[in-house]
């Protein structure tokens, strides 16, 4: 009896755990905290951070329990991130759920976010200068995007095993958004920019919001054929939307099949952060070029408004720029909170949305073309 | 896209809420941008959406010809979409360009099933509208001094 | 190998430069082709309605009130109080809203609901408290 309690004994997590176990829940209870107490993207942050506690239980290896180990069920449900399934079934929700029309009516702010794209490939040079292996290095550039799914998407085909620091640095930097951009903006405008206000956008027909996503997927996937996945759906799920004969399954796609595919990848995603790939120097040096991604992204964004206000007749605000970090919606959030602080009645949401949907077709693109050079 | 959540804060039907609520209520609202002469609501169709006039003229008008104009920040518009059979009494229009907010009627439905805040304070308020509106409906006798003039 | 060392030995500056280069110049052709699909879907529609203009010069039989054409403007505002005024007189006292809207609109009179919301802000057209409307009453 005493041997069969010492057995079970050493099979428990105390026995199994040390301090970097206790380091990781710490770490969990932290995501889930920011997500439910102070509402930083709770719909991320909770399944991540409780991922996070599922991950780092301490178990007997072989059990089949951990995530790592084939026939769990955590394993099976990992797959989809693995795989890059999750990822374009998130685009597919998101496409069925964004209205294009601020960008159809104003299709010159899509620039803006082209330019945000820069910091994807400023941080895939920082990270080479690192030390990173190129295939790292691209899969840290796409943190730049600011758009998980993009992030988690090329990760998975690129760099499997730091998909965990990699998705952890992505949402977390996206969550806090509202704390990055503004000292940016407000250093790289001045006042009497950030007061301009921008002209009424057009009335979009339905017809061109239809067209739209035909169009814009032929051109986009011929461009650049890899990133055909998360385009492809991104396009497919906004037609679903604005033909209005599918409402039915436009629906499905914007409730619950995003819902469930965020609720796998978040819990599977934080359960891959384990604390022997995440506690080590390399991820310090991810989540810091993440920081500095997300930075320079917005910077690129700024300049290039004010390089184009040297050619508009008519001026654009600069602070849209910040809009083409592609975290839909919150930097166009950012834009109008910062906008408004300025002149309350100078509304940019609306205008800073076209830059922001840009900016999530321009990762996916990015993306594309980071795995096509690293495929060669 | 949701509304932003300070948008609510200045409209009268959302100031007593909480900071909460309006979160969650900012969830479920999209602005709507209508042109003059844009029909919201067509009497007799399946009432889906309410709608909260922002900025912009309306006209809601029922049955009889009886109509009412809208110039209000914070005027509900198609308020049947919360009260059985949820098909549209009336009929409104933008009488300018403007905006409205657009709530679906069964998101907000199960808001307030599950929040008893939000169910005293936002449907008492709608329910005024209501009791305004309610004499024009159905083209029913209106009545005053004595005088009866059925508006069919 | 740390620094420009390794990027240059991995060619990270080309695959950066043309990395930026495609991701630009796709949302460029993009931006580009939404701006001339928004003019190609406009003349398609005039297409349409000259057309429709034509014919309906040609076959049309259906009488109508006369057709009166006045661009609003604040110089012509006393001439819109007054054109309006006239479609008033024409109703049942007190008159319905949308009925008058519906006769302004078939006079052809320009931007009519937006002309009756400002008769209506600036007092020329009343509401009776029953829901229909009167010329000052």
């Amino acid at each position: 009896m005493q041997d069969l309690l010492m057995q079970f004994l050493s099979n428990t997590g105390f026995a199994l755990a040390d301090y970097r176990h206790f380091i990781m829940i710490g770490i969990g209870m932290l995501f889930i905290y920011l997500g439910i107490a102070k509402h930083y993207e709770p719909l991320l942050l909770v399944p991540i951070g409780f991922g996070i506690l599922l991950g780092n239980i301490p178990v007997f290896k072989g059990l089949g329990l951990g995530i790592y180990e084939d026939n769990s069920v955590l394993h099976y449900l990992y797959f989809g991130v693995t795989s890059g399934i999750y990822p374009p079934l998130i685009f597919m929700g998101i496409g069925a759920m964004t209205d294009f029309s601020t960008m159809l009516a104003r299709p010159m702010l899509m620039l803006l976010g082209a330019a945000a794209q820069m910091g994807i490939f400023l941080t895939f040079l920082g990270a080479l200068a690192l030390g990173f292996a190129p295939n790292e290095a691209a899969s840290i550039g796409i943190i730049g995007g600011a758009d998980g799914p993009t992030a988690i998407f090329l990760t998975a085909k690129l760099a499997p095993k730091l998909i965990g620091p990699i998705a952890v640095a992505a949402y977390s930097y996206m969550a806090l958004v509202p704390v990055i951009q503004p000292p940016i903006m407000k250093l790289l405008t001045t006042r009497k920019e950030r007061l301009i206000k921008m002209e009424e956008p057009r009335i979009v027909s339905k017809r061109e919001k239809i067209i739209f996503p035909i169009v814009g997927f032929l051109l986009c996937c011929f461009l650049a054929p890899a990133a055909l996945p998360l385009l492809g759906m991104l396009f497919f799920g906004n037609l679903l939307k604005e033909c209005v004969v599918c409402e039915r399954l436009a629906l499905t796609a914007r409730n619950s099949v995003i819902d469930t595919v965020t609720i796998l990848l978040g819990a599977t995603v934080g359960a891959s952060t384990q604390a022997d790939v995440f506690l080590t120097p390399q991820s310090v040096g991810i989540f810091i070029l993440g920081a500095v991604s997300f930075g320079v992204a917005t910077a690129s964004g700024l300049i290039f408004a004010k390089i184009m206000n040297l050619f508009l007749r008519t001026k654009i605000n600069p602070l849209l720029g910040a809009a083409g970090v592609s975290a839909v919606p919150d930097s166009a959030r950012v834009v109008q909170v910062v906008g408004q602080a300025e002149d309350p009645t100078n509304f940019l949401l609306m205008h800073a949305m076209a830059p922001n949907i840009s900016g999530v077709i321009g990762s996916a693109i990015g993306a594309g073309v980071l795995w096509s050079f690293m495929m060669n | 896209m949701p509304v932003d959540v300070n948008v609510l804060k200045t409209i009268s039907i959302f100031e007593d809420i909480c900071e909460a609520n309006l979160h969650k209520l900012s969830s479920i609202i999209c602005p709507l941008r209508v042109c003059e002469e844009e029909m919201l609501t067509r009497r007799g169709i399946p009432a889906t959406n309410l709608y909260i006039v922002t900025s912009g003229n309306f006209m809601a008008f029922f049955k009889g010809g009886q109509s009412v104009t809208l110039h209000n920040k914070g005027d509900v518009i198609g308020w049947s979409s919360i009260i059985t059979p949820f098909r549209y009494k009336g009929s409104s229009v933008a009488l300018t360009d403007g905006e409205v907010l657009c709530i679906p009627s069964r998101k907000l439905l199960r808001l307030v099933r599950e929040n008893s805040e939000l169910a005293t304070k936002l449907i008492q308020k709608i329910n005024t509208v209501i009791q305004n509106r309610l004499p024009f409906v159905n083209g029913q006798p209106v009545v005053e001094n004595e005088t009866v003039r059925h508006a069919a | 190998m740390l620094g420009f060392e390794a990027i240059i030995a991995h060619n990270g500056f080309a695959m950066a430069a043309l990395g930026i280069s495609i991701v630009f110049s796709g949302l460029a052709v993009l931006s580009f082709a939404i701006s001339r699909l928004y003019k190609a879907l406009v003349l398609w529609d005039n297409r349409h309605e000259t057309v429709k203009r034509i014919r309906n010069t040609l076959t049309s039989s259906r009488v109508r009130g006369p057709r009166i054409i006045v661009e609003r403007s604040d110089e012509d505002q006393e001439e819109t109080v007054r054109l309006y005024h006239m479609l008033a007189d024409t109703l049942e006292k007190p008159f319905a809203l949308p009925a008058f809207l519906e006769l302004a609109v078939n006079r052809g009179l320009c931007h009519p609901y937006s002309t009756v919301n400002d008769l209506i802000k600036q007092g020329y057209i009343q509401p009776d408290g029953k829901g229909f409307y009167c010329w000052k009453c």
